[in-house]
């Protein structure tokens, strides 16, 4: 679970993460940083898609259940702006939720750090191929 | 009736000269007037005819009026036929007393005057002719009685053969509410005789719980003179209870008077046991749904706490005893974890089912638990008859069939066999194709008392370890798949073997030749 070396320039890959509670969010970014990934923070959909207009984000990790704009609008208008930018859904259901095919990859919170870390890693690996 | 009939008026007198005398005297009458010149003769026509009035002359030689009066009145027939005697002596008060005592009607003095004679003939003529006519009257009156008697029988025995005929016990009682009457259904249901369910013998065989509101809601019912109706148990002959709606109607006559009731018993057990099962579906589904809800809330805060007890896993400030605090808590939260997972485990991991192969699926399965099979000492036997392809969702498949083999190797904690069938199936009802999976252990066995509650949430006989959930969501998943689970659990001397059998629908399989449908575990 290091950064990914790519053409021999060490960056490390940048994850948005998006959810309106504060420390859910906080500590999701501390296990990710702890992973070797470099974290932006967004409260909303719409400090979300600020962030990505201004930054270089290789992943964007959003909550499903938010207030405004729910997770699968976001991933829509960061989709319809920015399709090479893959995004995960993160949900406290296990029931995927309605229109969230619209993003790439779906995950339930209850799978922990461990698998969230490896289904990260996983999944941006693919994405890299 | 006003038609004339001419009713037969016997002469008797050894005199042909009198007979003609009287046959002038009574010829306005027009009546039929028979002649006899003696007893013996007017015997004769008596026997012949029906005679109204006899006219006769006391004097005559072989048998005199009297003797002849006496075996006219011994005859029954003519007990109350009407004699006239004429006589030609002079007659005392006695002699004519004499006459009455024998049932003679009257006496005509000679002279004879005409028309005295004439008006006392017409009278007896006439009572004659009006006694018939009443007999007639009584005759058709009798007829018509037993006419309509036996339209009443036949009535009453078609009613009986209809009341035997439905499918309800059915029964009958006077207007006081004394049952006097049965249909074969309800004794060839509770196997009583007559005797012991009359009058209010039936009470016997309803249910203790039901016995005093149906016996005072009837009464009620018979003073009233009001229906009845009312939900119980009746017991049948072989002592077990079933369930009944009973109804008692009151029958009137035409004048409004409850001439007796008519009640039914039908029978609704398998309606009540339709009805309660719905009852506790619908209260399990409302169970299942809370314990989503309050899991999915559960599920926010608790990814919160594992990532902060993951964080803290390696921090350099913690001692070795704070570590091990922070590992146990670790541990602890695996398990709510795994609890909410349980509660809210319809995840589906796509949005389309996908082929599902059922003996990889299995295969699968027993390699995670290939561990556990070994510990425990667990000889392990396959039989798979077929791949078992059917269309569906992988991962909430194979959770089903983890759970109930994980059961199955939880009761073997000592050692056992565990059996794993997999083969093709349909229902038998309506010829539905699809797969049989056959998970067989021979631990603990089920105790019948838990056999109707293990697909209950929350019931659980592992105490600590289960959440009470498994064969619950289990059952819930193969039913969105208008699948069947089923099991059966013999227990005998010490020995036991459980079978959990699911039946899923391969209606949507993908069609034979479609070979490059993607195969998932």
């Amino acid at each position: 679970m290091n950064a990914t070396l790519k053409c021999g320039n060490p960056r490390k890959r940048v994850i948005l993460c998006v959810d309106d509670e504060e420390n859910p969010l906080m500590l999701r970014k501390r296990v990710l940083q702890k992973a070797g990934y470099h974290v932006l923070t967004a409260r909303s959909g719409t400090e979300g898609l600020q962030i990505a207009a201004t930054e270089d984000v290789d992943l964007v990790l959003s909550d499903y259940l938010m207030p405004s704009m729910n997770g699968a609008e976001f991933a829509a208008r960061i989709k319809a702006l920015y399709p090479q930018i893959p995004v995960m859904l993160l949900s406290g259901v296990n029931e995927i939720p309605p229109n969230s095919y619209l993003a790439d990859a779906f995950l339930s919170k209850i799978e922990g750090p461990d698998n969230l870390c490896q289904y990260v890693a996983e999944f941006l690996k693919s994405k890299s191929l | 009736m006003t038609v004339h009939e001419p009713v037969n008026i016997l002469m008797v007198d050894d005199q042909p000269g009198k007979l003609l005398s009287y046959e002038a005297i009574l010829d306005p009458l027009r009546e039929n007037l028979l002649k006899a010149n003696s007893g013996r003769q007017a015997l004769e026509q008596l026997l012949k005819t029906d005679i109204a009035v006899v006219l006769m002359d006391v004097s005559m030689p072989d048998i005199d009026g009297f003797q002849l009066a006496d075996m006219i009145r011994e005859h029954p027939r003519f007990q109350k036929t009407a004699i006239i005697f004429i006589s030609a002596v002079h007659l005392s008060d006695l002699d004519q007393l004499k006459g009455y005592e024998r049932g003679a009607v009257d006496y005509v003095s000679v002279p004879v005057i005409p028309e005295l004679l004439r008006a006392k003939v017409s009278v007896f003529a006439e009572l004659y002719r009006k006694t018939q006519q009443l007999e007639n009257l009584n005759r058709e009156l009798e007829r018509r009685v037993a006419e309509r008697t036996e339209e009443l029988r036949e009535s009453e025995s078609q009613f009986r053969s209809l009341a035997n005929s439905i499918p309800q016990l059915a029964w009958m009682a006077d207007p006081g509410g004394s049952i006097s009457w049965f249909n074969q259904r309800w004794y060839d249901y509770t196997g009583s005789s007559f005797e012991q369910v009359r009058g209010d013998g039936w009470s016997s065989l309803i249910h203790p719980d039901d016995v005093t509101r149906v016996a005072r809601g009837i009464e009620n019912s018979w003073k009233l003179r009001e229906p009845w109706e009312d939900t119980f148990q009746i017991r049948g002959k072989g002592g077990n209870y079933r369930w009944f709606l009973s109804r008692a109607l009151p029958i009137h006559d035409v004048n409004g008077k409850i001439v007796r009731w008519f009640g039914t018993n039908t029978d609704i057990t398998e309606r009540k046991q339709a009805e309660e099962a719905l009852i506790k579906s619908e209260r399990l589904a409302a169970m299942g749904r809370l314990a989503g809800i309050i899991a999915h809330e559960i599920n926010n805060p608790l990814e919160a706490i594992s990532n902060a007890f993951y964080l803290l896993r390696d921090h350099p400030s913690l001692d070795e005893e704070a570590r091990y605090y922070s590992k146990l808590a670790e541990q602890e939260l695996s398990r709510v974890a795994h609890i909410t997972k349980q509660t809210l485990s319809f995840y589906r991991e796509s949005q389309e089912p996908v082929q599902v192969c059922f003996s990889d699926l299995l295969d699968n399965i027993i390699e995670l638990q290939s561990r556990r099979l070994k510990l425990s000492n667990i000889v392990f036997e396959k039989r798979f008859q077929t791949q078992g392809m059917i269309q569906g969702y992988p991962g909430e498949l194979k959770q089903v069939f983890l759970n109930i083999i994980a059961n199955a190797v939880q009761a073997m904690p000592s050692g056992g066999k565990l059996r794993i069938r997999l083969a093709k199936s349909s229902v038998r009802t309506n010829g539905i194709e699809g797969v049989r999976v056959s998970v067989y252990d021979n631990g603990a066995g089920i105790p019948p008392e838990h056999a109707n509650r293990i697909f209950e949430p929350f019931f659980s006989t592992k105490q600590m370890k289960g959440t009470g959930l498994g064969l619950w969501i289990s059952k819930g998943i193969i039913q969105k798949y208008q699948g069947t689970i089923r099991f059966r659990s013999l227990s005998f001397q010490g020995y036991a073997a459980t079978c959990f059998s699911v039946f899923i629908p391969a209606s949507f399989a993908t069609k034979p030749g479609d070979a490059n449908a993607a195969v998932v575990a």
